[in-house]
């Protein structure tokens, strides 16, 4: 039996976390203690022999037949998921778009409908442009249109890396196609809207 | 593992995912089956570490090895359970039996009668952290980090492992 005062010493020094000095207090105090020595084999043999148990042991029936479906179910379920997202980001840019909307003179809001290619096209290109365009006249925006603004992006963006994340493992789902376009294309307009506005 | 299997599950390719469960079900069911000593909630675990794995493939990006990634994803998926477990077992232990929330389980039916049986008969705590510690190699202050205990605490609860240990092999 160690000295009961040693535990933890013993142990860190097994560990190999005691200090220089420490270890060297201990040393001294295991040169003249046979039952802390003892209690060091031990614990060194109980080490190795955790750190050898087998790295596998094989359930006692096969578990897969009880994940596929669960995983199948769980891929329905983020769909969901995701469509209330982009319905709430559709929602939150149709706010946004009426606030920027009351800002801009009627000739310039224009509506043009975009096919997936455009949207892909638009996506790249318009969301760095505009991003770019948009950072550089907000100051022309209202403090609380561009607080809204950003609130609304951050939404959308949600949305669309959901889309991307859900695409990466269901890339030929038509319907996850749908969203993303969705998704996308709320954001090229809203930032096509904000940024007119505030040249304007 | 190849990087093309992970990828392709990544894509939500099922069966590569199977294979990538085959690849490592072993590794897991002993982790979760040291870490809860009870067959039945280590298979329940097993199914909840690879589901929640599925649900979060996107967010692997290979910056540690799959297999590390996966079993960390599982420790947590246990620790996670334990504690849901321990808020259900402090609603229905009175306040005349407190001992019995640290009381040890059963030993596992299946395991060896020596060290892994004297592991699977410690308290939950000290089982965690020794299993954590001296089992997988985890440090100190990554155990802190998984189960939300302090660095001391986790230290605490090793030596008290490793103590029962000695104390049982002993007999």
């Amino acid at each position: 039996m160690m000295c009961p005062h040693m535990e933890a010493a013993l142990n860190e020094y097994v560990d190999g976390t005691l200090t220089a000095r420490d270890r060297v207090s201990v040393e001294a105090h295991l040169a003249d203690c046979a039952a802390c020595r003892a209690a060091v084999a031990e614990l060194r043999s109980l080490a190795a022999a955790a750190a050898s148990l087998p790295t596998t042991i094989e359930p006692g029936r096969d578990l897969w037949g009880a994940i596929e479906p669960r995983i199948a179910q769980r891929a329905t379920w983020n769909f969901q998921r995701l469509r209330r997202r982009a319905a709430l980001a559709a929602a939150a840019v149709l706010v946004v778009a009426l606030g920027v909307y009351r800002l801009l003179p009627t000739s310039t809001v224009h509506y043009r409908p975009a096919g997936w290619a455009a949207v892909e096209a638009d996506f790249d290109r318009a969301s760095d442009d505009l991003s770019r365009t948009l950072a550089t006249e907000r100051d022309r925006l209202r403090p609380e249109t561009v607080a809204l603004l950003e609130r609304n992006l951050a939404v959308i963006d949600a949305a669309i890396a959901e889309s991307r994340a859900a695409l990466a493992r269901d890339p030929g789902n038509a319907e996850l196609h749908r969203l993303f376009t969705a998704a996308a294309r709320q954001k090229v307009e809203l930032l096509r809207w904000a940024a007119r506005a505030a040249a304007s | 593992m190849p990087a093309d299997l992970i990828r392709r599950a990544q894509l939500g390719d099922r069966v590569a995912f199977e294979e990538l469960y085959r690849a490592h079900v072993g590794r897991v069911y002993a982790l979760c089956l040291r870490l809860t000593a009870d067959r039945a909630l280590a298979e329940e675990r097993t199914q909840d570490a690879f589901v929640r794995a599925w649900e979060r493939l996107a967010t692997f990006r290979g910056e540690s090895t799959f297999s590390s990634w996966l079993y960390r994803l599982t420790v947590n998926e246990v620790l996670l359970g334990r504690r849901a477990e321990r808020r259900r077992e402090q609603r229905i232990v009175t306040s005349e039996d407190p001992a019995a929330l640290e009381r040890p389980r059963e030993a596992a039916g299946g395991l060896a009668l020596d060290l892994e049986g004297a592991v699977a008969a410690l308290p939950p705590g000290a089982r965690e952290v020794f299993v954590l510690h001296d089992v997988e190699g985890y440090r100190h202050e990554e155990i802190a980090q998984l189960t939300g205990i302090a660095v001391g605490t986790s230290k605490a609860q090793l030596f008290r492992a490793r103590r029962l240990l000695r104390e049982a092999l002993n007999r």
